[in-house]
This record gives C-alpha cells, structure tokens and sequence, in this order.
C-alpha cells in the first residue's frame, strides 16, 4: 500500500510541476519528435501521411499525460453546460425553480418529519418508555406502582394555569404537576439544582417547584443564584429547587414549571375525583411492551373494584401501552403524512417536468451532437457531457431548494401547534442537506440518463445531410407524452385536495357561531383560586370590574364569564339531571358549564328561546337558577318543556331550576360545536356559579361590547383590571372577532400550504404541457410546411395541434380524478361539510386543469398555423 | 486512433522494455526504439504514437530522467537514464513477468 501510495503522491506532485511548465514541456516534446523523425526519414526516406499522422498523435497523448485530465475535462464539460444556460435563460430558470421548489419543500418536510416522528425523544432508552392510555384519579398511581411487574409508572399532568406573583407584575405561567419519580423515570435530568425528592408529593412538604429554562431566562433573566428562592405559585409559596434543560418540553413546550402532585388519601376529592391524569411509564429490563400491554387491563379491573363510588364498567375499557414517541405525535402524525405526500408529488411533478424538458432540448441539439461525433467526439463523451449539464442543473436547483427549504419549515412549523414537544428545536440540520444535496444528484442522473441516451442514437449521415428532424425515435416521444399525461394527473390530485380544503374552510367561515362577536373585546383576569374561597370576594371583585366597565367612555354594554366561545378554554361539568338517575352504565353527563353575569346572553346575541334571560335579581341569595342550551334540552327532555326542571352539578345537594333556554353556541370548535362526550351546555349567574370541587370560578373574561368599532376602550379596560388588584394577572386585550378567527389559523394556514402546492404544481404541469407541444411543432414542422401547401387551413392547423395536446391532457386528467377518489378520504378529517368525493369540486378541477391545458397548447398551436410553407420547403 | 503497428506488443510490457533497454545505458527515443527493433529481430517494432506516451509515463512515475545532450550527429537529444527507482522497478517488473510467462508455459504445455 505504502510504496503505491508514495508513487501516486509523487505522481501528482509532478503533474502539478509539469502543469508550471507547460510551454517548456510543448517546445521540448516538439523538438524531441521532430529530431526523431529526421532520424527516420534518413533510415526509411520519404515519409507516408499515416506515419505523420502519428507523431500528432503521439504529441497530443504526451500532453495528456501531463494534464488533470479527468478534471480539466469535467471543467470544460461545465464550462461549456454554463454557457448552455446562459444562452436559454428561460429553460435554465424554468427548470432550475422546479427543482428548488420541489427540493426546498422536501427538505424542510423531512426535517420536520425526521425531528418530530423518527428522532428518538431526547431522554434516556427513549424506546422503553411508553404511554398508558386513558386518564386516572391519583389513587391510581400508587396502586399500578404497587401492582405492576413489568414496569415503573409516574403521572404526569398535562399542565394548567398558575398565578406567578411576588416577582413583579404577576403573570400566568403553565405549570404540570408530576409525581415526584417523573423524571427519573423519563430519564432526564435537570440542568442546575436537584430533581424531586422521594416524599416532596405529601401534603407540607410539596412547597417546591423546578422551572423551565425558558421562564428562568424570561422572569429570571438566567440567574443561577434563583436556585433557593421561594415564590408564589397561586398563592401558595414554593422553593425553587432545580432548573430544567432547554431541551426538556414535556408533557408540552407550553409547561413553564414543575410542581410535585401532592398524593393525599385523606383529600378524597383531589385524590379520587377532580382531575385525572395521564401516566407514562418505563418499561422495566427485560420486559416488553406487548407484555406491559397485557398486563394493564386485568390491573383496571383489580383498581376499579376499590373506587369508593360506583365507576362505569367500561372505564377505561380501551386503556393500553403505546410508545411515548407515538402518543406525543399523535395529533399531527396525520397531517405531516399528508404535507410529506403532497410535497413528494409536488418533487415527482418537477422531476418529470425537468425531464421532459431536457429531453425535447436533447432533441432540438441533435444536428449540434452529430456534428460533434462527426468531428471525432466519442459516444461516452457526448453522453458525460450531458450528464454534466443535467447534473449541474439538479445541483443548482438544490442548493437554491436549501434556502427555499429554510423558508418553507419555518412556515410549516407554524402550522402545527407550538405546545409539540421537540417542535422549536427543528431547523435544518447537516444530514438532511446531505439527503437533499443526494436527491438532487439522483434526480440529475435520472433526468440526464434518459435524454442522453436518446441524443446519442443519432444516425449521424441522416441529421447532418438534412438538419431537419423528422426521424427522432417514437419511444422518446411517447415518453415524454407519458411523463406530461403523469404529471396532469398528479396536479389533478394535488388541486382537488386543495379545492376540497378550500371548501371547507369556506363553509367553516360560513358557519354562525350561534353568537355575534363583532365589537365585543375581552380580556382574562385571573385571581388566585385561594382569593375566591370566601365567595363574597370574589362576586365582589367582579361587580366592581363590572361597575367600572360601564363607566368607561365608548362602552356600551359589559359582561363577565367563565369562558368565551372558541378560546380553548374546557369548563366541563360533571351533573345529575332530574329524571335521569345515574347507574354503573350510565355515569354522570357531562355538560359544558358557564359561570356568566346577567346580560352576558344579550351582549352575544345568543338567542332566547323560551322562558327568561338571567337577571339581577338571580343572585348569591336567592334561588340557584340556570339555563340550558337547546341540544341540552333535546338531549334530556326530548319533545318535552325543560323550563321548570332541575339539574344541578354532581357534587351539590341542591337542585337548580332551568328558567330559559337558549340557542347552541359553537363553543369548542367551528367544526364540531361541542366535544363528542359533551351533550350540551349551562349557564349559571356568576354570584351562584360553582366548578367541580364546589368552589366558585375564579379566573374570568371580563368582555365590553364598544359602541363604535374601534379599540378605543382597550387600554382603559386592562388598566381598570390592573387596577383591581396588583396580584391579580391580567393578560392582554383580545377583540372577540379575533378569538374566532385565531380557532381556525391553524386550518387556514394549512390551507394556504396546499394552495401554493398546488399552484406550484399547476404552473409546472402548464409548462410541462407548453413544452411538449411546442416540441412536437418544432419536430413536425415540416409535415406541417407540407399541410399548408396543399391547402390545409390555418384552423385545421390549429385544431389539430390543439388535438393532440388536449389528448395528453385528458389521459392524465381521467387519471387524476381516478387516483383522487381513491385517495382523497385520507383527508377526510381535516374536511368540513363536504364530501371526500364532493362531485362539484371535481368537476371545477377538472374544469380549471383543461382549461390550463388548453391556454398552454394555444400558443404553441396558433406559432404552428402561422408556419409559411414555402419558406420551409424552399430550404429543405 | 491510429492503427496500431503489428505486431502488437503486449499490453503493459512496453514499460518493461523501455526500461530494460534504459539499463544499459543512457539513450534518446528513436534509439530505444531502434534497440528494441534489433534485439527483437524485427519482430517488436515501437510506433512514435506509443513510445512517446510510454516515456512521458516513465518520466512521471519518476522511473528515469531525461536530460539535453548531443547526438551521434551532432544535433540536440534527449537522452533517458534509469533512475534508482526505476531500477528497483524494473526489477520487480521482470520478476512478476517471468511469473506470468511462466504459468502461460505451464497451462499451454499440459497433458
């Protein structure tokens, strides 16, 4: 090796030497041949023009072996593709932004695929963790950690709302409770500090708190010494213990602190009831996931029995083991998939038009290659060189697409929600530039062999002779005709999802809300839970806001509430409803809860459908009073009269009596009303309002309805909050039309992303149709030339140029409109009030895509009927 | 392309010859080729086209020299010399040759 390697070196370093002293080495070459060939002709005389000839030759391999041969070739190879380029800029750039758009949005679609489902989660084994399904009372945890053989269980609750005070103006974080061995078992650590302490989730000792590193560098401002401080999370005081790394975001990328869950037997209520919580658990060595999943349903049925209440027979029925990765990404697995696919066709789209391209360009070069290999051009060096060109091409394209991709992922990753764990860290990273920078090549490749081929089966005496290109291979041909037929239909499929979307979102936008937000702002203020245990603070802190509101200059109308229509927010209740007694089998409904102040129902204009409205009279005092919404009507007294009848909240002895019904409100989603276990909704008067643990609401939306349509009294509205209480956080005005609007950004967004989809692929399938029929016209103008001279008409031209275009267009249209019936249902759960194969939507896809074909064969068809025949074969 | 003048030499004993030639002594192109022709008794007959290239190659591979110097007639030569590795060269050149003759022999001679 070492020998080999040493006269390789000193190979090239000589090369390099010689490649200094080129002239030299000529002249000297020269007089060396020259001296040798007076010493032949004195042996052999007269010389014969073969043996000339040869000293030529000899001189020129001398020279070669002098030269970076391979490299001083592949220069002159793209030297000579960059003039190419620069003499048809339209092809070039045509070709070169197919490939950057379909390159750019593949490479940001793969990193966000690769960092979100296929990157392992940034824990320790993070393939032994799993996700128990189903949420469980507290008492839960315990029991399963006593039970289970196969692994080791922690809770981790999805994270709520915390009043941050003490430390400046107070402000909202979202903080998760986590039982103390949470992180231990998630295998990861905290950055400064300790984690929790075995013993930190009993009563007393739970007063401390971890924070994440973005609200330590917010709040904080990155102070290492904060380790040891105590704050006030909700009122109550806790250490700050430890310091999270940036890279940790569970169970979201919203949760800002980590509190220890408090286990409590003697708290019934916290500890069987109020809120259930999700576990996640590491499987132990040695065990696997299917043995886990076998071993949690009889462990149900065991912890079921000791409910201290009766418990559905099918809680949790359907509870299992799934890998963490999958149940963290598995809202937007879906949609990923189908943003990968679409981009994927949207790459396949430009591949085939770059491919046609060069092929029809590969055609129009015939005459310049044959008179290449005419002059002594060997095949393989025809065919580098066009391989060179194609390659050179594809690598522009990709890294342009690189820069393209950048753009394109911080577009995608606002479309998907931000809370996904992982999400802020994905930006495009080494080794998908190199997938990127590798799929530009095999595409280079692909598209180079084909033409290439087909350009170097020349029949040299034929092209030459005549220059016209009458004989050109039918298969290239048809090939071409087949990539543009594949092309339509992959635009077809890839517009009428786009159609289907755009559909969708605008019956959505269509859709009454069943309240009218316009000129309404609201804004959340938000006490301590703590500050609302003597109700009467509370009613009180809230008729003073109320009072002041009124007072403000440009309010017309003010209103408090629990929750506003579309704001995330899930006040959901558990209830008795007279007449329905509840069993085993029958658990108590659920009905979503309003905690709202006379005149709350007017200010939305939300309808009044029988009895009355609350007033201010429905006080703290007086008799508890409701009303209910009408699917909450239809859904308990069907056909019958609900005014009159009692409901009241699960926990509570008293009954409340249903005074008015009003109409449905779209309270959880455009789409879908109300959640799918929700049957309808409730309005309590605030001063009666309770929540599941008997408390009264604390946290409000405090609303104005403005007189004119302006923003005039936001200011005055979160200064009056503010002005309240310093400890209450008050968070930041939000007109109402805007809450409904920010409902379906998401939707919108992704809307828009397959509207550039499919426009992109639209405006590839016109050039790559544009293309082919021009490349038919030029092939056949002769033919054509020979039509007219025989008196053949300018229409007939047109039409039977139009034909043939519309042809390829059709075949790839029936194709489309087939391969999207089959696929479009995979989008069916992000369509609304329309049919996966809604028949108009086809038709107008349909419509539009044979409408672009035919604009795309016009030009090309009208150039042809103008050919002048007697030019054409006066030259032939 | 040129036609390659018969007999055609082996491929890549060419080298082999040039430096065997070269070892005995220091000698200009048209010499080593004139060499090979008598030796050979005419059979081995070193076109220009390849004889050339082949010394380029021998001059990179920094197997010989090649230095100016006067001719029998008096005019400007270039004359090749061994060097020190392509002595050693020559040698290992020789030795794999006489291995590859000799397993030909073998196979053509058998029973």
């Amino acid at each position: 090796m070492n020998p080999h390697l040493h006269t390789w070196l000193s190979r090239a370093w000589r090369r390099i030497v010689f490649r200094w002293r080129r002239a030299q080495l000529d002249h000297e070459l020269a007089e060396e041949l020259e001296f040798h060939l007076a010493l032949k002709q004195q042996a052999a005389g007269e010389l014969s023009h073969i043996q000339m000839g040869n000293m030529t030759i000899a001189a020129e391999e001398c020279r070669d072996m002098w030269s970076f041969l391979r490299l001083e070739r592949l220069l002159q190879d793209l030297r000579y593709a960059a003039r190419m380029f620069r003499r048809t800029p339209g092809f070039t750039a045509i070709a070169v932004l197919s490939l950057a758009v379909g390159i750019g949005g593949n490479a940001a679609m793969f990193t966000l695929v690769n960092t979100l489902l296929v990157r392992p989660l940034p824990y320790r084994a993070p393939d032994r963790l799993i996700r128990i399904t189903g949420i469980f009372p507290r008492a839960a945890v315990p029991f399963i950690q006593q039970q289970t053989r196969t692994m080791d269980v922690a809770a981790v609750s999805p994270g709520s709302e915390y009043n941050l005070t003490g430390e400046g103006e107070a402000i909202r974080i979202v903080g998760s409770a986590i039982s103390v061995n949470a992180f231990a078992v998630l295998g990861a650590a905290v950055a400064r500090g300790r984690g929790f302490e075995p013993g930190e989730g009993s009563p007393g000792r739970d007063g401390v708190v971890i924070l994440s590193n973005s609200l330590w560098r917010t709040k904080f401002g990155g102070d290492p010494s904060v380790i040891g401080r105590v704050i006030a999370l909700n009122g109550m005081h806790r250490e700050i213990v430890g310091i999270m790394p940036p890279t940790f975001s569970y169970p979201s990328a919203q949760v800002q602190a980590w509190v220890p869950m408090r286990f409590d037997p003697s708290n019934f209520l916290e500890y069987w009831a109020g809120e259930f919580v999700p576990l996640v658990a590491r499987l132990r060595a040695g065990t696997t996931v299917a043995e886990a999943q076998r071993e949690i349903q009889p462990l149900i049925d065991e912890f079921r029995k000791t409910f201290p209440y009766p418990m559905a027979r099918d809680w949790n029925r359907d509870s299992s083991a799934i890998p963490l990765q999958r149940d963290l990404t598995g809202d937007i697995r879906g949609k990923l998939i189908i943003l990968l696919c679409s981009v994927g066709l949207v790459l396949l789209i430009a591949c085939a038009n770059v491919a046609s391209l060069l092929l029809s360009r590969a055609t129009t070069r015939r005459k310049e290659i044959a008179l290449r290999v005419a002059l002594g051009a060997r095949r393989l060096r025809i065919v580098r060189q066009l391989l060179t060109e194609s390659v050179l091409l594809a690598l522009v394209g990709g890294g342009l697409g690189i820069l393209f991709g950048m753009g394109a992922l911080s577009i995608f990753k606002s479309l998907l929600p931000s809370s996904t764990p992982g999400l802020a860290q994905a930006s495009i990273d080494w080794p998908i530039a190199a997938a990127v920078a590798g799929l530009a090549l095999v595409t280079g490749l692909v598209f180079g062999i084909a033409p290439a081929l087909s350009a170097s089966q020349i029949d040299l005496a034929q092209s030459i002779r005549t220059g016209s290109q009458r004989s050109s291979g039918a298969f290239w041909t048809r090939l071409r005709g087949g990539l543009i037929g594949a092309e339509v239909a992959l635009t077809v499929v890839l517009v009428v999802s786009a159609g289907l979307l755009i559909k969708s979102l605008y019956t959505l936008s269509d859709v009454h809300p069943g309240f009218q937000p316009k000129q309404i702002l609201s804004v959340r203020v938000s006490p301590n839970a703590s500050f609302c245990i003597q109700r009467p603070a509370c009613v009180a802190l809230y008729d003073r806001l109320l009072e002041g509101a009124r007072g403000v200059s440009g309010v017309a109308e003010a209103a408090i509430a629990n929750t506003v229509p579309l704001d995330a927010e899930q006040p959901d209740l558990p209830v008795d409803v007279e007449g329905h007694p509840k069993s085993v089998d029958h658990p108590a409904p659920m009905l979503w809860s309003g905690a709202v102040s006379p005149g709350y129902i007017h200010m939305l204009r939300i309808p009044l459908l029988a009895g009355r409205d609350l007033t201010t009279a429905d006080g703290a005092k007086s008799a508890a009073v409701l009303l209910v919404s009408a699917s909450t009507a239809k859904h308990f007294w069907p056909g019958g009269n609900p005014i009159g009848k009692h409901i009241k909240s699960a926990g509570e002895q008293q009954w409340r009596t249903v005074v008015g019904v009003v109409g449905d409100v779209r309270q959880y989603s455009l789409s879908k009303g109300m959640p799918d276990w929700i049957p309808g909704a409730i309005y309590m008067p605030y001063a009666q309002a309770v929540r599941e643990d008997g408390q009264i609401p604390a946290a409000m939306t405090l609303l104005v309805k403005a007189r004119a349509n302006t923003d005039g009294p936001a200011r005055e509205i979160r200064t009056l909050a503010q002005d309240q209480d310093p400890n209450v956080p008050v968070g930041q005005v939000q007109p109402l039309e805007e809450v409904v609007a920010g409902s379906i950004a998401n939707f919108r967004a992704t809307i828009r992303v397959f509207i550039s989809f499919a426009a992109a692929a639209i405006l590839l399938a016109a050039i790559g149709i544009y293309g082919l029929v021009s490349y038919w016209v030029t092939q056949r103008t002769y033919e054509i030339g020979l039509r007219v001279a025989i008196g053949a008409t300018r229409n007939r031209i047109v039409s039977m140029i139009l034909a043939q275009g519309l042809r390829v267009a059709l075949y790839g249209i029936v194709a489309g409109v087939i391969v999207s019936l089959a696929v479009t249902r995979f989008l069916a759960s992000m369509l609304y009030g329309v049919g996966a194969t809604d028949p108009l939507t086809f038709a107008a896809v349909t419509a539009l895509v044979l409408g672009v074909a035919i604009a795309a064969t016009a030009l090309p068809a009208w150039r042809a009927s103008r050919i002048d025949p007697i030019k054409l074969l006066r030259v032939d | 392309m040129g036609k390659p003048e018969a007999p055609e030499i082996l491929p890549g004993t060419l080298d082999l010859l040039i430096l065997r030639a070269l070892a005995a002594g220091q000698m200009h192109g048209y010499g080593i080729a004139q060499r090979l022709r008598q030796v050979s008794e005419d059979v081995l007959q070193v076109g220009e086209s390849s004889l050339y290239p082949a010394l380029q190659r021998l001059l990179l591979n920094g197997w010989v020299k090649a230095a100016w110097g006067a001719s029998e007639n008096n005019r400007r030569a270039r004359y090749y010399t061994l060097t020190a590795a392509g002595r050693k060269q020559l040698a290992s050149e020789r030795a794999e040759f006489a291995r590859v003759v000799g397993a030909i022999e073998k196979v053509l001679n058998m029973a």
